[in-house]
């Protein structure tokens, strides 16, 4: 997957390209707007991830060039400001997504895989299984190693978020919001008690345990990772 | 236009204008009715000297058999009255009589007689050398009918009057202009109170925003105003001691986790560590800057909600679905606390931004949560007050919250109970965000705390309300 940064403050653009390539993404780095633009328009990305202040053209003219252009790469707009009127022009410019400075660099990188899965469906299945976890979605049943598990309505939504996105770090504002529909910061630990909660009947009784806590940026499932320090 | 607009009049202005109008309009009045009273009181005085005049000649004319002939006998009628003319005519318009240097008689020919001589009916005549004041009148004997012409000179009252009416004006103006000034005195150590309080209202600073107006010492009219301007200063300390508060409990609250941060990181690197040591201090380093994010966040949120840049997106808002959904959202946290979570009433929509109020009334149900003791059960209740207001509460049991601490219970990074963790209680803000939330809707915020039960409330218009 090849992504365009354009971003001129030095250490965040070194350290997003570092954190987005580590993740696994072939990340191009520019720190103008004019060679972004430039470079958007030759070259072929999967996303752009585009300050909005940017020394010499901003991210808004970018975009509604871009799109003036029939240029349909998803853009992710990153801005230090926090306006509804600056989401609003954002978005009706063309932009796709919208994060305000400081984020999580967790929250970043979930948005980018949400975008890059947008478009490409989730397959029409019935059944999501993860080693020997099903889930069996048109009745909300739960099965691991053959044994029945009942969970709550949102349990079972948190539950099928992770396996859908399983190896990746769901930042706990993600998940609040793709499971409840919270929007905002909130003051609880809410995620985490959840995530207790389920893991209590998911995991505790089974091999491998599979909901892991990535300390600092959020919660994933993975099957193989059991290793990893908790 | 801002340069050209036009300064309004000084109070001095207004007043003086008002006055001398007054004293111009009262001035001219009485001079009329006096210099009219004088003219009447000629006018009178010159008819009943016309009449004594005219009777003096019809007596004359009575007594001589042929008037014609003896003219000397006329004249000899009115001696001893001086300025006095009259001429005598006969139905011939012969003249029998005229006092020498009687010169009206053009201006008295075309006037019809008058039958009783007084002050409505006697006429101003002028010719070149001088004014008279005259009449005409008729007088029958036998068959002869005589038209006789009396006149008085009133040159010596036109100068009278004239000499009366300078010095009736003078006098007038000087008057006018004493009580003017006077008036002006007047108006202007009417204004030194004023003037004191302009002085007094020039030395309150910033830094002395505790000095009050003293309203004994002020006159009647400026009481209501002083009042004003103390509960201006009264509300303007308040919101300056709490800003400077605010900016203090900032730098405090910032200081703590850099303090935190600069620490931990220069003890970790005084000396090589393993790698799970600088893993854990980049751990530990990660928890703090997410707080310090966090808390940031909430500021700029909450400045912005103070300058009014926080436009709430208002759509038609179901609360008690909304609240389901947050009892959903909380469902682990109460059940882990064994709590139980109940809603009673109904309510009719509210126009609100769903995310903000989500947002808010999360903050709520959180700070609830935390100070409910565990399988205890929490409250949340839906009205349609009288006054078309919906409101929403939130009750949990616990400690009581006493008067004092209520009051403050909304404000920025206040916490009731000085002592608990920074950790489990979050920087403080987010009662501040639901009043901040609350108050962007045009609804307003409550807390009460009884011995057993602690409630908050939100009171909201409802969209109905609203609409109209």
């Amino acid at each position: 997957m090849r992504l365009l940064l354009v971003e001129d403050e030095i250490k965040t653009g070194d350290y997003l390209r570092q954190g987005l390539t580590e993740a696994g993404f072939q990340a191009t780095l520019v720190r103008n707007g004019l060679d972004g633009h430039h470079l958007a328009m030759t070259e072929s990305f999967d996303l752009i991830v585009l300050d909005v202040m940017l020394p010499d053209v901003d991210g808004w003219r970018i975009v509604q060039s871009l799109r003036e252009a029939e240029n349909q790469t998803p853009v992710l707009f990153l801005t230090a400001r926090d306006s509804v009127d600056d989401r609003v022009k954002g978005l009706e410019l063309g932009a796709d997504d919208y994060l305000v400075k400081p984020f999580a660099f967790a929250e970043l990188l979930a948005r980018v895989r949400t975008l890059l899965r947008r478009g490409s469906a989730p397959p029409l299945t019935d059944q999501l299984r993860v080693a020997n976890l099903t889930l069996d979605l048109p009745r909300h049943q739960v099965t691991r190693a053959g044994r029945k598990i009942s969970l709550s309505h949102k349990e079972f939504c948190l539950l099928e978020l992770l396996v859908r996105r399983q190896g990746e770090v769901l930042p706990r504002s993600l998940i609040a919001s793709q499971v409840w529909d919270m929007n905002f910061d909130s003051d609880t630990n809410v995620i985490d008690v959840a995530i207790r909660r389920l893991r209590a009947k998911i995991d505790d009784n089974f091999k491998p345990r599979l909901i892991h806590t990535v300390r600092g940026m959020g919660y994933k499932l993975d099957a193989e990772a059991d290793n990893e320090n908790n | 236009m801002k340069t050209t607009e036009r300064h309004p009049l000084s109070l001095t202005a207004r007043v003086m204008i008002f006055v001398a109008l007054a004293i111009g309009i009262s001035m001219v009045l009485i001079g009329h009715l006096v210099l009219n009273a004088v003219e009447r009181h000629f006018t009178e005085q010159d008819a009943d000297e016309l009449n004594v005049i005219n009777q003096a000649v019809v007596e004359t004319l009575q007594s001589m058999d042929d008037p014609l002939q003896q003219p000397e006998a006329l004249s000899n009628a009115v001696s001893g009255h001086h300025g006095v003319y009259f001429q005598v005519l006969n139905n011939r318009d012969q003249l029998i009589f005229s006092t020498p240097g009687a010169d009206f008689a053009q201006s008295a020919a075309g006037l019809s007689a008058v039958q009783k001589i007084h002050a409505g009916n006697v006429n101003i005549w002028h010719t070149d050398r001088t004014t008279y004041r005259g009449v005409v009148t008729q007088f029958v004997s036998g068959d002869q009918e005589y038209r006789i012409t009396t006149a008085i000179d009133m040159n010596f009252h036109l100068h009278f009057l004239q000499e009366f009416r300078r010095s009736l004006w003078l006098i007038m103006i000087l008057t006018g202009g004493v009580t003017l000034l006077a008036a002006w005195f007047g108006v202007h150590q009417g204004h030194a109170p004023l003037r004191g309080l302009s002085d007094k209202l020039r030395n309150i600073q910033a830094d002395r925003l505790h000095v009050r107006l003293d309203l004994r010492s002020l006159p009647l009219e400026l009481q209501d105003m002083a009042t004003a301007f103390n509960q201006m200063i009264g509300r303007l300390e308040d919101s300056f001691t709490r800003l400077s508060h605010f900016s203090a409990d900032i730098a405090h609250e910032l200081r703590t986790p850099l303090t935190n941060l600069i620490t931990q990181t220069q003890v970790a690197l005084g000396k090589a560590r393993t790698l799970d040591e600088y893993r854990e201090l980049l751990y530990s380093n990660l928890e703090e800057q997410e707080r310090l994010a966090k808390m940031v966040n909430d500021m700029l949120w909450l400045a912005k909600s103070d300058h009014g840049l926080i436009k709430p997106e208002l759509v038609a808002l179901d609360l008690s679905s909304e609240l389901k959904k947050l009892f959903e959202f909380f469902e682990a946290l109460v059940a882990e606390k064994h709590i139980t979570l109940s809603l009673e009433g109904h309510a009719p929509a509210v126009s609100g931004d769903r995310a903000m109020m989500r947002r808010a009334i999360s903050n709520l149900l959180s700070n609830a949560i935390r100070h409910t003791p565990a399988a205890e059960q929490m409250q949340v209740r839906l009205n349609l007050t009288s006054n078309n207001m919906v409101s929403l509460s939130v009750a949990n049991p616990g400690a009581e919250i006493p008067a004092e601490q209520l009051k403050h219970i909304f404000d920025r990074f206040y916490r009731a109970d000085p002592s608990r963790t920074r950790q489990s209680e979050g920087a403080g803000l987010g009662l501040a965000i639901v009043r901040s939330i609350v108050e962007a809707h045009g609804g307003r915020v409550d807390a009460r705390s009884n011995r057993h039960i602690t409630t908050f409330t939100i009171t909201l218009p409802s969209s109905k309300s609203e609409s109209n």
